[in-house]
């Protein structure tokens, strides 16, 4: 849709942002929720209608934020509300309009967000900060966790609470595919021994850009060498040889590489059609569920890589606009009960692996989690998670974004 | 002076409609469908449910209601300056006609987004500020469809009536409304069509508070294995303007034999 015009027009807002900022009054930033106790918010958050906006084309996480979410919110007086989106930045556009103009009701209470969005909004000083580590919850979570402490880069400085993590993974079909590659250059390897069979979305497409982060771990040997704040030596440094085996690839990709698939749902549906052998995603949990509906053929497996993949969490963020903000603590808060993220982590219901520490829980609560049914299809997430490589910063990401476009694809036609 | 359509052209026209709905229509009755297959492998009513789970019926009341709203402040507008064009009672029409013609060649998206922050400002209501700006989106085709309606119009008839003793106001209630209906019509359906499919001011401007048919299609198309919810969504949101469709054709005919002209 307008993912792409978006993503372009995300830079202008802010910059209009901050042109404007100098001529007017703008709410102050990143305000905390000061000295109130976990009792005060929660009785202040009584009766709010909290507006969580998020990424609308997940059906289960739809289901789970109406069915299961929601009424427990609503238990402790919330009512919370799912504004559905095409794209989170959708929200972010929402956001810092209403940041621009001093709004302190704001229509975004909560948002489903990370990455790139997360730094821009941090950037321009958009979200409340401060409160997740007043969730009484987050005693859950290993305060030592990379990936919960950091987002893509950026310190998460208690401006969002972790919601769940994902795993990049790559995903092949058992019947054309006999015997798979163990490492990504095995796997580009394999796509240039079989001609038109692999391809991956065209960056910046969130999927399509983590494709492009992984083979720079390949190509650079190894996530070591690459400090995660990014850095221009760094860069010229090791983007060529990348660019160059992308190039060297891309002739016997699907269509000789003359054109990508747009976006992850582009290439699943190619999967799907059965037009190339393999696909890709961030949620492994739910090949579970396409497979069962019959999008994935049943013969659909996940492709382990020798050197791990790369992992990340989502988090929910409050905007410093936010007009229910004390009523959007107490969600986030039970969003992280180990109840809901036992829930959630079920494949059944939503299959998003959990940001706590089963460590850190009593025996009952335990439980719950190594008692979720297990999939014939996807491994459970300490299997996925071997190895599991950090994110870069996002400077990289949007850096190696463009320059595939300029190296990869503008070559390509 | 009439014109008979050949069958044949009436016939490819309903083909030019019909097939790009079938696979839409055959997705919305498919419970199993895997890419590779030519025809669902199971069939269920799985995706209604899916869409009335998601609230597709409140959605589509207030796409209509927009849709209404819209037609409603931007067809009497666009008759103003429809008349006021076609008629030529402007000494120079060339800049009234682009700043109205204007709406029409921005991107929705990128006026939203410079719009959002001055509604904020001036603090007006969410739900009104959406509709006044697609109705400044609607008016370029509201204008311009009654532009070419009062062309071929005789202003002279409402003169007669004038010399016959009517008011100004009621000789253009008696003779041009009457004659512009079709014009009107159309231009009605138009607007209702901007503010029913909109999706970019609906979402931005409105602050999310106004959850439209297009905002649930635009999630559920964004992602993968929702192409059963996606095409029953598309589908009824179909049914809507199909409606509004009818209903114009019935008053086209209806106005033709009483022979307005």
């Amino acid at each position: 849709m307008h993912r792409r015009s978006a993503r372009l027009l995300l830079p202008a807002a802010l910059l209009m942002s901050m042109i404007s900022a100098c001529a007017a009054p703008v709410a102050p930033g990143g305000s905390t929720t000061g000295n109130r106790s976990w009792t005060q918010i929660s009785d202040q958050a009584t009766g709010q209608t909290v507006d969580l906006w998020m990424y609308g084309g997940d059906q289960q996480g739809n289901a789970y934020v109406d069915d299961v979410l929601a009424p427990a919110a609503a238990d402790l007086g919330v009512t919370l509300r799912r504004v559905p989106v095409a794209d989170t930045s959708d929200a972010m556009t929402r956001i810092l309009a209403e940041r621009q103009a001093g709004e302190e009701d704001g229509a975004v209470d909560l948002v489903w967000v990370n990455g790139d969005n997360f730094a821009t909004g941090k950037q321009a000083d958009a979200w409340r900060c401060g409160w997740s580590s007043q969730l009484p919850n987050m005693t859950y979570v290993a305060p030592d966790d990379a990936l919960v402490t950091h987002d893509f880069g950026t310190r998460v400085d208690g401006c969002e609470a972790p919601w769940h993590k994902a795993q990049f993974t790559l995903v092949y079909d058992s019947a054309r595919i006999a015997e798979p590659p163990t490492t990504l250059s095995g796997v580009l390897q394999w796509s240039q021994d079989h001609p038109g069979r692999f391809t991956y979305p065209a960056p910046p497409d969130f999927t399509g850009s983590v494709f492009l982060r992984q083979a720079l771990y390949s190509t650079s040997g190894g996530v070591d060498e690459i400090p995660a704040r990014f850095d221009q030596a760094t860069y010229d440094d090791l983007a060529p040889a990348l660019w160059e085996t992308l190039d060297d690839v891309a002739a016997s990709l699907w269509r000789q590489g003359r054109t990508y698939p747009r976006d992850s749902v582009a290439l699943d549906r190619l999967y799907a059609d059965g037009q190339v052998d393999l696909t890709m995603t961030y949620g492994p949990a739910r090949l579970t569920g396409l497979v069962e509906d019959g999008t994935f053929p049943p013969t659909t497996r996940v492709l382990p890589l020798e050197e791990g993949t790369i992992g990340n969490a989502s988090f929910l963020a409050i905007p410093a606009t936010a007009g229910d903000a004390e009523g959007a603590m107490v969600v986030a808060n039970v969003a992280l009960s180990p109840e809901q993220q036992a829930i959630k982590a079920d494949p059944g219901t939503w299959g998003q692996f959990t940001v706590l520490d089963t460590d850190l829980m009593n025996a009952s609560d335990r439980a719950r989690f190594e008692d979720l049914p297990t999939s014939d299809i996807v491994p459970p997430y300490e299997v996925l998670s071997r190895n599991a490589l950090p994110e870069l910063g996002s400077s990289w990401v949007t850096e190696l974004d463009e320059g595939w476009r300029r190296a990869v694809l503008g070559a390509g036609s | 002076m009439r014109w008979t359509r050949p069958a044949t052209v009436t016939a490819l026209l309903v083909l030019w409609l019909v097939i790009p709905l079938v696979p839409l229509v055959m997705w919305t009755g498919a419970a199993r469908w895997s890419g590779t297959a030519r025809v669902p492998q199971e069939l269920g009513l799985d995706a209604w449910h899916d869409a009335l789970d998601s609230g597709v019926l409140t959605a589509l009341g207030l796409s209509v209601l927009l849709g209404a709203a819209v037609a409603l402040i931007a067809t009497p507008l666009g008759a103003l300056a429809g008349r006021a064009l076609g008629w030529r009672l402007l000494r120079r029409p060339t800049l009234p006609s682009l700043v109205l013609l204007g709406p029409v060649a921005l991107a929705p998206f990128a006026v939203a987004m410079g719009l959002d922050i001055v509604i904020l400002r001036l603090g007006i209501p969410g739900e009104v500020a959406v509709v006044l700006v697609l109705s400044v989106f609607a008016l370029p085709y509201t204008t311009f469809t009654l532009r070419a309606t009062y062309l071929s119009l005789d202003p002279a008839l409402e003169e007669q009536a004038r010399v016959l003793g009517a008011t100004p106001a009621r000789a253009r209630r008696r003779t041009t409304l009457p004659a512009a209906a079709n014009g009107l019509v159309t231009a009605a359906g138009l607007a209702f069509l901007v503010g029913w499919s909109d999706y970019a001011v609906t979402l931005l401007i409105g602050g999310g508070q106004i959850i439209t048919a297009p905002i649930l299609i635009g999630s559920a198309a964004a992602g993968s294995g929702n192409d059963a919810l996606t095409a029953t969504l598309a589908v009824l949101a179909s049914l809507p303007p199909l409606a509004v469709l009818a209903v114009y054709t019935y008053v086209v005919a209806r106005t033709t034999t009483k022979g307005y002209r």
